[in-house]
């Protein structure tokens, strides 16, 4: 980074807050695809709005491209550096702004943790609902960037679903707000938000958030049913659907993704080759009715073994081994890619049969976590990096995995976003005029495209590809996932 | 002014490449959307109607951009499945104008509007130029999510041909109750109550007093609520619904509302030169009551919209513009049918740019 730069940098930071020796960017080089890495020229730690847009102006004056950086755990490279780029870190700006229980919203910092808004609304009954597995270490902000989801996402949508008002400076250093405290959002006018949310840092920077609570349901039903046959897991989701139950979450693991979840948590789960996470919430009667009518579509299914939380300890224990998962595979492998596609829903036992026949011919082993209820996938790939060339094989399968998902007539992702993984696999979903169109509107946003320069569409620089298993945080012993 | 009655995604093309100004037109439900739009060519969408592919299975449905709201709430009734956000105007209105000038009905309150339920779309652009935008499965982050933002987009950014839709299994059975309350106050502190608990509404709407004549008793703010569910448990829901709404509520009495069909139509009743979609928060409901108060009136979705019958529209402007509200006209003949606060320009002018960079949609 020039001294020009550094000069223009102090201007706004005070020197502690600008990091640039090798030892202080190590944690910022890569995001939870650690099979990439780069070390930006410098981060920034701002402390509120105002430094933010001083520093997006800046560096769109001098062509410097940025990175927005929440906590670093997206796992398609969303937050990888740009070489020799600004990474301008958001985790300070984590104030909950207002919370007022009345309305049901809150207005928060980008830099806030997903699950400190829920902590936040406990006291009053109320929730946020969005519930990625990492919700207790990722900030709204990267939410936002990717519309991320989560287990509880069936019934009530994405991070998408649950912003009213958005507060951004764009890439261009022009800062705009829209939305507000409605319900409806912005309500009249384009979907300004909508288009914000998922795109994956390229606009600008999300500033401030208002998003809305929900109040807790008053009663869960969980249900954990265990096969011998994976199929017959996907074929009881459809069942449970066909019925016209609407559950609030559905969750299939496979055999391997079960066995790293009880090596890592103990959730003291049955040793099949598939298990099914249905849970209702709502009114208690109209829960327990369903309950009824969920218990008998789940004994028709060929369960060989069906438990029910009895507490909201059981429910948590039921629900940790699932959200743990992804990390938990590290137990099992030095290495992991994890995927995310979509299917059409009916279409999951096909895809999973595919997948089975796709990894004997890798040889290589993956575990399947997904949330069936919207045929999103989650396959984790596993391999030993120090092999030569494992990588590489292994990159490739998950490539015949998305290809797989289009082919089926579903997306590349559902809910991690394009970042620098799936950049490639675009025009496999999108002709190229879509693409034109995309970049277009990216330029008309950005015309010197120096935010997240080189993600989402095909092109552009290849960052290093390095060899390394746990996140650079998780490995200084910083953040861990569970 | 030329009406032009369009079949497919090329003679769209081929209007918008020929005309400099073109205005889209659906069924032209909406009288207000439709001012007189200065020699601009007129593209009706009507006749791209039917429905492309449903499966129940995957709770998802794609449609022709014309087809008629009715038209979709059958074919998914059948399946026992319903479009959650409630399109407004089913019996006149196609899908696409119900997109475009975003209009959701009064059990959007249970599990959300118009825009957490597009999945993707088939547009035409302002330079001609046909593609999707979005996707055709309930889930996709793939790309910048142009679908949401044609929610409310009134046409001017690109003209919709294909929609898809996310849908959910519908409840087999309602019942409606009243609530009634001296003031407005009260009546926005129950709603404060009843949306923050446990109990699960498909919809909550506010009803204001009607005028009183002379010598009679003020009638109340009315507070309607609607549950929806199994036959069985509703009984039983009903009960303990009203007995908690009596319990922490001023409420002065509550009855039993027969479901006639217009009775959770939230336009039913308002009469007026001009019929207005307001939207607010419960907080900012006082503030623009006391100035409206002659006008019909009906808030919607537990006080996050209004919807307002006026035949004074420059007074509402002003009221709107004095709360820093936003209103979309629907019905009458107005100049322009956005009324009240800007709406956001800096991300929306770059869309335009993009999409429309000759201004060809009005
Ligand atoms: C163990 C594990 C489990 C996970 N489970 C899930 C899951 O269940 N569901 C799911 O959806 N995801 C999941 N993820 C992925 C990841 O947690 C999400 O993508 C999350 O939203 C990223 O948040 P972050 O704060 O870490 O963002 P970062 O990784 O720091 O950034 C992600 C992207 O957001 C951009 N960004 C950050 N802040 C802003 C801002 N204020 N404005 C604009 N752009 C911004 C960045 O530039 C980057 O492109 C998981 C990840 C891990 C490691």
């Amino acid at each position: 980074m020039n001294r020009a730069i550094y000069d223009a940098l102090e201007t706004i930071y005070p020197a502690e807050r600008i990091l640039m020796r090798d030892a202080q960017l190590l944690p910022y080089e890569s995001d939870a695809l650690t099979a990439f890495n780069t070390k930006p020229g410098a981060v920034v730690i701002p402390l509120n709005e105002d430094e933010i847009i001083a520093t997006v102006r800046l560096c769109h004056e001098l062509d410097l491209p940025f990175v927005a950086r929440g906590s670093g755990t997206s796992l398609s490279g969303g937050s990888l550096p740009i070489a020799d780029g600004l990474v301008i870190g958001l985790n300070r700006l984590n104030r909950i702004k207002r919370l007022d229980p009345r309305q049901r919203i809150a207005v928060v910092e980008p830099g806030v943790v997903n699950l400190h808004i829920s902590q936040a609304a406990q006291p009053y009954g109320l929730y946020y609902a969005p519930d990625p597995s990492s919700q207790s270490i990722c900030t709204i902000g990267g939410n936002i960037a990717f519309n991320s989801g989560g287990a509880h996402c069936l019934k009530y949508g994405m991070t998408s679903n649950h912003v009213l008002g958005l507060k951004v400076v764009l890439a261009d250093g022009a800062v705009t707000e829209f939305g507000g405290e409605s319900l409806e959002g912005v309500g009249i006018g384009p979907d300004v938000i909508g288009l914000f949310i998922g795109s994956e840092g390229l606009f600008g920077i999300a500033l401030e958030i208002t998003v809305r609570l929900m109040p807790q349901p008053e009663r869960y039903r969980t249900v954990l049913a265990a096969y011998d046959d994976l199929g017959c897991a996907g074929d009881a989701v459809s069942m449970v659907v066909a019925s016209g139950l609407l559950p609030g979450a559905m969750e299939i693991m496979d055999r391997l993704a079960i066995k790293a979840a009880e090596a890592s948590v103990n959730a003291g789960y049955p040793d099949a080759e598939a298990l099914l996470i249905v849970e209702l919430e709502g009114e208690a009667p109209q829960v327990e009715a369903e309950f009824e009518q969920l218990n008998g579509i789940i004994a028709e299914s060929g369960a060989f073994e069906t438990r029910v939380a009895q507490s909201e300890e059981e429910r948590a224990r039921i629900w940790k081994g699932r959200k743990s998962a992804f990390s938990a595979v590290g137990r099992l492998s030095p290495d992991y890619i994890v995927q995310d596609g979509v299917v059409p829903r009916s279409r999951l036992g096909e895809a999973l049969l595919e997948i089975n026949a796709l990894k004997q011919n890798y040889g290589l082993d993956v575990a399947n976590v997904f949330h069936a209820g919207d045929g999103n996938l989650h396959p984790l790939i596993l391999y030993d990096g120090r092999e030569p060339g494992a990588l590489r094989k292994a990159e490739q399968l998950a490539g015949e995995i998305l290809a797989l998902c289009v082919a089926l007539g579903g997306s590349i992702t559902g809910e991690h976003g394009i970042g620098m993984e799936k950049r490639d696999y675009m025009p496999a979903m999108f002709s190229e005029e879509e693409l034109d169109i995309m970049q277009a509107l990216r330029r008309a946003i950005d015309p010197k495209e120096i935010a997240n320069r080189g993600k989402m569409f095909p092109g552009g620089e290849a960052p290093a590809l390095a060899l390394q298993g746990m996140h650079p945080l998780e490995q200084q012993g910083v953040i861990s996932r569970e | 002014m030329t009406a032009n009655t369009l079949r497919g995604t090329s003679e769209i093309q081929d209007c918008v490449r020929s005309n400099e100004r073109v205005h889209v037109v659906g069924n032209g439900s909406k009288s207000a959307l439709h001012p007189q739009s200065g020699g601009a060519a007129l593209a009706d969408v009507s006749a791209l109607s039917g429905i492309v592919e449903y499966q129940p299975s995957e709770y998802t449905v794609t449609v022709r951009a014309g087809t008629p709201v009715a038209e979709i709430a059958a074919a998914l009734a059948e399946q026992g499945q319903y479009l959650p956000f409630d399109p407004l105007l089913p019996d006149c209105a196609t899908i696409g104008g119900t997109v475009a000038s975003n209009l959701s009905g009064s059990r959007r309150y249970r599990y959300g509007g118009l825009r957490d339920f597009i999945l993707g779309a088939a547009v035409v652009d302002g330079a001609g130029r046909a593609f999707r935008v979005g996707g055709k499965v309930v889930k996709n982050s793939a790309g910048f999510d142009l679908s949401k933002f044609l929610v409310g987009s009134l046409g001017q950014y690109a003209i919709m041909t294909e929609l898809t839709f996310k849908v959910f299994p519908d409840v087999p059975r309602f019942r409606s109750l009243s609530f009634r309350y001296e003031q407005l106050d009260a009546a926005l502190d129950a709603i404060a109550t009843i949306s923050g608990s446990a109990y699960e509404l498909d919809a909550l709407d506010l009803l204001p007093p009607p005028p009183a004549n002379k010598g009679e008793q003020a009638q109340g703010w009315a507070l309607m609520a609607r549950l929806g569910g199994f036959a069985e448990t509703l009984p039983q829901r009903a009960e303990r619904f009203v007995e908690s709404v009596k319990r922490e509520t001023a409420t002065m009495e509550v009855r039993e509302l027969d479901e006639a069909d217009e009775l959770w139509n939230p336009l039913a009743g308002l009469r007026g030169a001009a019929v207005v979609k307001v939207v607010l928060s419960p907080r900012q409901v006082p503030a623009l009551d006391a100035a409206i108060k002659r006008s019909q009136r009906r808030y919607g979705v537990g006080g996050n919209v209004a919807w307002v019958a006026t035949d004074d529209l420059a007074a509402l402007e002003r009221a709107l513009l004095d709360a820093g509200l936003r209103g979309l006209c629907l019905l009458g003949a107005v100049e322009r049918p956005i009324i009240g606060a800007p709406v956001e320009r800096q991300l929306s002018a770059r869309v335009k740019q993009v999409l429309d960079p000759q201004r060809k949609l009005v």
